[in-house]
């Protein structure tokens, strides 16, 4: 038994479905530039058939699904780039500050170094010289000068990175929590049978963000719930409830701790990747190691004009005196680098001469202190005072061009991700236009359908009249 | 997989990016000339920069202190042959006296113009340079040369100094300036090695200083050959004769090693601005940039860049919406 009515049913199936279909080609098409977006398409079905006599009449179309074009590999693939992408800028901008410090110009410690010394050499040519011996303490002073600035300069470096850390705690502490919110969302809404599509999507933006600064992986459970852990293995969010991490202050580093569940965990190095791994390895390894060189060629330089100083004699014939002060064994809490200063503070204490009777030509003490330049190597290594500092600058450049290198190609491959993700799941206008006008077409011809229906159903109400 | 407006633009965008950061790069090359604008640019160069940068400071350091020290040996020369002079004065006076048939007034007009000679010589040695004396070893501030008031040609020793007719109040230190890495020119001569001919030198202790064997004391000689004038000693005036041959043969001596130790400085000096201009073609190498590779670079990235902008305005005016 057939009937206009099934038919009219039908069609008004058919006009909805399509209505839907452009509600859903719309939504694509004003989420076109949406981060994260993944387009949806809608999973038409045809109404179960029902069994008229001998025939299966259809019963029109139903919209059974909203899903999104989504691919898991491309997605795990984009979150672990962007793990080596963090960690390279994490280290980029302090490097590029660690270049403006240790640079290659001739006004940098080397130089200093060497003017210091030119001073001697410059005194051993007239080594009664009031000029040539106010100068070399001059260049001390402006040396230890150097030293200190460039100490400072590291430190604010580390002040920079240690409030750029705790500002990134913050952001994280309130994704981690989004991440357990979205969590019950999704769990909620797809046990319902429902497809949580744009949570899912805000979810994986959240995590590309925090794989970006945190380093973090990821693993789904069998309830659509995301677990989220350190790449060490401690937890983050599991299901519903989220860790959190704070900072500790230690001297002058900051340092992270996590709170999951009422326990209290270090952060170490090993357990952080990303931004965070690249800032806490610059300044706990690589910006450590320049200080402690600094400290090196400090105590060095300064032992080693003392003990040639200490021999000779002033114009005022006493010996015995420090030019620089002694460095060499300081508490643990005072940096060598920062205590590099003149100890002399008259130029007749400057110690020119090499005998007892300190006669104003005498200029022994002055030509063996200006040969330490090229004759003394620092100790324990092979090196005079300005290749030991190039050697530094050499290492700051050599971890800058890597940093360049790494992540000009992190940057590339993050981009070919995305692009290659966008190709799988993101909105072409082209596509969304084709499929608005398949749509509209078959919203037409249901219209068209309709009323043929109704001409049908007049001509039936017109035979009885 | 599908090409959406997202990974166009995413595209176009970085490579914009690169291609700008490249010509921001090329710029500043071609701006500052240098190609080693951070230690990034070429870690491998920094070692031999700095170092030539080290040699080049010290070649200058050197220059200066060389020329400084040709000055002082030009004015130590100046002096020394004016000494030359006053000894060959004093034995043509000598000669004079033993070969000709003088009378006492004679001889003491001689002795007077000896007389004058010490007096020169000693003008001569006590000659400074920059307001320093010359031949006082490091006590540059004291008059080295003085009469001995307590000198008497009875009690003259040669082995105890506080009877000589002169005193010496210098010391015995050369000095010694650093002409190129690690070595040591002696740039001056001791008064006591000058005009003692004695290389040591003992202020504290007058025993303990004696003319050398075969070497002469100017001084004594000049005051020894006025006393023979004088006391019309024929046998004394023939001795002091041969002593003032000896004499002025060992300030002739003494100015040749000078000689040679300036022309020793001269040519370290030549050498040094030799090697002053290699090192700055060292140190260019490493730190200049070749503009015309420079430029060339330049107006490639420039190139490129035009390139990606009009596909960038192309790709703007395509859309599916005209056609609808």
């Amino acid at each position: 038994m057939t009937s206009l009515l099934n038919a009219l049913n039908a069609g008004k199936t058919s006009l909805l479905t399509n209505q839907k279909s452009i509600e859903i080609t719309g939504n694509n098409i004003a989420n076109v530039n949406t981060p994260g977006y993944s387009r949806q398409t809608a999973q038409l079905s045809n109404v179960p058939s029902l069994n008229f006599g001998n025939f299966f009449i259809g019963q029109g179309v139903t919209v059974s699904d909203v899903s999104r074009d989504y691919n898991v590999f491309i997605n795990r693939q984009l979150q672990s780039k962007t793990i080596d992408y963090g960690e390279e800028t994490g280290k980029s901008s302090s490097l590029a500050e660690l270049e403006r410090i240790f640079n290659v110009s001739g006004s940098n410690l080397a130089g200093q170094i060497n003017d210091f010394f030119d001073a001697w050499q410059q005194l051993a040519a007239n080594p009664s010289g009031q000029v040539e011996r106010d100068a070399v303490i001059q260049r001390g002073q402006l040396l230890g000068g150097a030293f200190a600035s460039i100490t400072n300069e590291l430190d604010t470096i580390e002040q920079n990175i240690n409030s750029e850390i705790v500002a990134g705690v913050s952001t994280i502490n309130k994704q981690l929590t989004e991440i357990a919110q979205l969590n019950e969302r999704i769990h909620l809404v797809e046990t319902s049978g429902q497809s949580a599509n744009s949570a899912r999507d805000q979810r994986d933006l959240i995590i590309k963000d925090l794989s970006e600064t945190l380093g973090v992986q990821t693993y789904p459970d069998n309830m659509g719930m995301i677990c989220v852990q350190l790449p060490g293995g401690q937890p983050l969010v599991l299901g519903g409830t989220a860790a959190t991490i704070s900072t500790v202050t230690n001297g002058t580093d900051v340092n992270l701790q996590l709170n999951i569940a009422g326990a209290t965990r270090d952060i170490g190095l090993d357990n952080m990747g990303g931004k965070f791994k690249g800032m806490f390895e610059m300044r706990d390894v690589f910006m450590e190691g320049l200080r402690d060189d600094l400290n090196t060629l400090a105590v060095d330089l300064s032992t080693a004009v003392n003990t040639e100083h200490v021999a000779g004699y002033g114009a005022d014939g006493v010996t015995g005196r420090l030019f620089f002060d002694d460095i060499s064994a300081l508490p643990p809490d005072q940096e060598a680098s920062r205590n590099f200063k003149v100890a002399l503070t008259d130029s007749s204490q400057v110690a020119a001469a090499g005998n007892p009777e300190a006669a104003p030509g005498d200029n022994e003490n002055a030509l063996r202190i200006g040969q330490l330049e090229s004759s003394r190597k620092v100790n324990g290594t092979n090196e005079t005072f300005d290749t030991f500092f190039s050697q530094m600058v050499a290492t700051v450049g050599i971890e800058a061009a890597r940093n360049d290198l790494a992540l000009s190609g992190a940057k590339d491959a993050t981009i070919q991700l995305q692009n290659l993700r966008d190709g799988y799941s993101g909105v072409s206008l082209e596509e969304e236009m084709i499929d608005l006008i398949q749509f509209q077409r078959g919203f037409q011809s249901s219209a068209k359908f309709l009323s043929t229906v109704d001409e049908l159903m007049n001509s039936l109400i017109q035979m009885k009249s | 997989m599908k090409a959406t407006q997202g990974t166009t633009y995413r595209m176009l965008g970085s490579r914009l990016n690169d291609i700008s950061l490249q010509l921001e790069e090329l710029r500043k090359i071609g701006v500052t000339g240098k190609k080693l604008n951070a230690p990034s640019d070429d870690p491998a160069a920094i070692r031999p920069v700095f170092n030539t940068r080290k040699q080049l400071s010290n070649v200058d350091r050197y220059l200066d202190t060389m020329g400084k020290s040709l000055d002082t040996m030009q004015a130590t020369d100046g002096h020394l042959k004016h000494v030359e002079n006053i000894m060959q004065r004093a034995k043509e006076i000598m000669t004079n006296a033993i070969n000709g048939t003088l009378n006492d007034e004679d001889r003491t007009v001689l002795a007077d113009e000896m007389a004058g000679l010490r007096k020169e010589l000693i003008a001569a040695a006590n000659g400074t340079v920059d307001g320093k004396y010359l031949f006082a070893g490091y006590q540059q501030d004291t008059t080295p040369f003085v009469q001995n008031s307590a000198y008497d040609p009875q009690l003259y020793d040669p082995n105890d100094s506080s009877t000589w007719p002169y005193l010496y109040q210098g010391d015995e230190n050369a000095t010694s300036l650093e002409m190129t890495p690690g070595e040591l020119v002696q740039v001056n001569l001791t008064g006591n090695d000058l005009f003692f001919g004695t290389s040591a030198w003992d202020p504290a202790n007058p025993a303990n200083n004696s003319t050398e064997s075969g070497r002469y004391d100017l001084f004594l000689e000049l005051t020894q050959a006025e006393e023979a004038l004088r006391s019309n000693d024929q046998a004394a005036m023939q001795t002091s004769l041969s002593d003032l041959e000896g004499a002025a043969e060992q300030n002739r001596r003494l100015r040749a090693q000078l000689g040679n130790q300036a022309d020793r400085v001269d040519a370290t000096i030549s050498y040094q601005e030799e090697v002053r201009v290699d090192l700055k073609q060292i140190l260019s190498r490493y730190e200049d940039a070749d503009a015309i590779e420079a430029f060339n670079n330049i107006i490639q990235q420039e190139t490129a860049f035009q390139a990606a902008l009009s596909v960038t305005s192309k790709v703007s005016q395509l859309s599916i919406l005209d056609y609808l």
